[in-house]
């Protein structure tokens, strides 16, 4: 079937700030893991669509701001995570729980008015706790989680960010291609087989497949064009999924996983796609996660923040920080295999770039396609 | 006569073991070759029938799996009651007063400055430079060439790689990998991984 993506989905500015507002600024996004943030004043920040956003630890009380002192702009946190009460070290202002400042010399050299001073606090971001996963939302009336997510979707995962371990590996891939391009690759399982050949496929055996119910309903999707949110947001739904994907090639033998507490009992690659930039993963039956997010930074450029955890340790043990630094260095193959592709494919983009074809085993990229069009030509709204 | 078994693999092990033949020539040098990767099991059972009664020891291996994998082959020997004295080849220049401990080694050219503490099974390659007053904790790894100013602080199984120069007073913490070239003038954090490869360091938060 015929791809209805146009070259400027991937390539054009004024397309990106379109969907920046269409579809991620009404949608939780991805922020950080919670186990990062256990003690009081723990912090982690990030920018999402050129906003700085700092979450902080209040007491054990998670909070989510606009990293941006309301006196002159500068950012109240400057390292990407660390533990340092919510303070601005340029001119001593500080925040508490609620956004609420306090002024250092307030009543001799800044001299407010009671209007101006009540207008001085932080900006607030709602903030969703899911296991340990957190999700904030950048509009002012965000929708309920589970209306993105579904029910099913945040009980798995829940129920398997619970396992991971409070150290966490992690570091940032500054990628060359637009971050849509690693969702349809994601999505897409045939692949392994021929870019990952020497790697993951080695391990494990995905299998591509046709859902023809599925196709019969893509099919179907295609008659009738979607207009309704609620219909919109039902299927939505359907594009976060998670779970076994495929089963190991051999079972974990490696010594250190001896030493955490596994998720779940089976030997199988568990995938956890969740809707539109959340990848999290676990090559090895339970026993360690990478968590990707992809955040997009302009039309052609992404920032893949990658984390890699085990799951909980039974007890801290000498070498856990080399077993997290091993497999980054491991993961960090494929990976650069996928990167790789995604940057040929940006570079090759134009704006008369002719249409891709997708196959039948692609329904679900070309349900996704169908449905994000929609949403770009507002036949509905998040 | 007496003997040594020298421990390791592939050039560390040839290495290790030109450079005992020359400092010592009245040893008999008794090789074992392990693979570099072997696990715990098999580093176990290699090193199984050592006699603490017959002989030293030394073992010559990278700094695989953040130091861990030297330093697992090193307890294992020192468990088995082996004396394990250091080896600073010959041409290394060690100032006088600087101890080196059990199993470091300091390569052909290297230049250790006074005052400097050197912990255990440390290694500092071959034409490396360690500033005067420089605390190195046990385990850590200074490739050939690495120079480090006066009163720096290299962490313990901290692994520095061939092109790095480090900054006088600056801290490098434990188990940090610094391997893009270049100098480092500002402290490391514990558990940082600069690699040529990432423009982004690699961090561990976290316990």
């Amino acid at each position: 079937m015929r791809s209805h993506m146009p070259p400027h989905a991937y390539i054009d500015q004024a397309w990106f700030e379109r969907e920046r507002d269409l579809l991620f600024k009404p949608l939780w996004q991805f922020i950080g893991l919670k186990v990062t943030l256990d003690k009081h004043n723990a912090f982690l920040t990030r920018t999402l669509f050129g906003i700085p956003i700092v979450v902080q630890n209040f007491q054990g009380e998670l909070r989510a701001f606009e990293n941006i002192c309301p006196h002159r702009q500068n950012p109240i946190q400057i390292q990407p995570h660390g533990v340092r009460p919510l303070f601005c070290g340029y001119h001593g202002w500080s925040f508490d729980r609620e956004g609420t400042t306090r002024i250092p010399h307030e009543e001799t050299l800044y001299r407010f008015d009671r209007e101006e001073r009540a207008c001085i606090h932080l900006r607030q971001f709602a903030l969703e706790i899911v296991g340990n996963l957190l999700f904030v939302n950048l509009s002012a009336q965000p929708l309920p989680i589970a209306e993105q997510f579904g029910a099913e979707m945040l009980a798995s995962l829940q129920a398997s960010s619970d396992a991971y371990d409070s150290e966490v590996i992690m570091t940032t891939y500054e990628g060359k291609f637009n971050w849509k391009l690693a969702y349809e690759n994601l999505r897409d399982s045939h692949h392994p087989r021929y870019l990952h050949a020497r790697t993951l496929y080695q391990d494990v055996k995905f299998h591509a497949g046709i859902d023809e119910s599925a196709l019969t309903a893509l099919r179907q999707q295609q008659v009738n064009l979607l207009d309704d949110r609620g219909e919109a947001l039902a299927l939505m739904r359907r594009f976060s999924t998670g779970g076994p994907d495929a089963p190991m090639q051999a079972p974990p033998s490696e010594h250190w996983q001896t030493m955490v507490e596994r998720y779940g009992s089976q030997d199988w690659y568990y995938n956890w796609l969740a809707f539109p930039n959340l990848h999290l993963a676990s090559s090895n039956g339970g026993h360690s996660f990478t968590i990707e997010h992809h955040i997009p930074v302009a039309p052609g450029r992404t920032d893949l923040v990658l984390c890699f955890v085990t799951a909980k340790k039974k007890r801290p043990y000498p070498s856990s920080a080399a077993v997290l630094h091993a497999h980054m260095m491991e993961a960090d193959k494929i990976l650069r295999e996928d990167i790789d592709v995604m940057e040929q494919i940006q570079r090759t983009l134009h704006p008369d770039t002719r249409p891709a074809h997708l196959g039948d085993y692609e329904f679900l990229n070309a349900s996704v396609e169908q449905w994000y069009l929609g949403l770009m030509e507002e036949k509905f709204a998040l | 006569m007496p003997c040594k078994y020298v421990v390791g693999s592939g050039l560390d092990l040839e290495r290790a073991l030109a450079a005992w033949r020359v400092l010592a020539p009245e040893i008999e040098l008794r090789p074992l070759e392990l693979s570099p990767r072997a696990d715990q099991d098999a580093m176990h059972a290699a090193l199984a029938d050592l006699d603490p009664l017959e002989a030293t020891a030394f073992v010559a291996a990278d700094a695989y799996f953040l130091n861990f994998h030297r330093l697992e082959l090193m307890s294992i020997v020192r468990g088995r009651g082996i004396q394990m004295p250091a080896l600073a080849e010959c041409g290394a220049i060690v100032s006088a007063g600087v101890r080196l401990l059990d199993n470091s080694w300091v390569g052909a050219g290297a230049v250790i400055g006074p005052g400097c503490r050197i912990g255990f099974n440390v290694v500092i390659g071959a034409g490396a430079v360690i500033g005067a007053g420089t605390v190195i904790d046990q385990s850590a790894y200074i490739s050939p060439g690495v120079v480090v100013g006066h009163g720096a602080n290299i962490g313990s199984k901290a692994t520095l790689g061939i092109g790095v120069s480090v900054g006088h007073g600056v801290e490098i913490g434990a188990l940090s990998v610094i391997d893009r070239p270049g100098r480092i003038d500002t402290n490391v954090a514990t558990k940082t991984f600069i690699h040529a490869t990432h423009s982004q360091p690699i961090v561990i938060i976290g316990q």
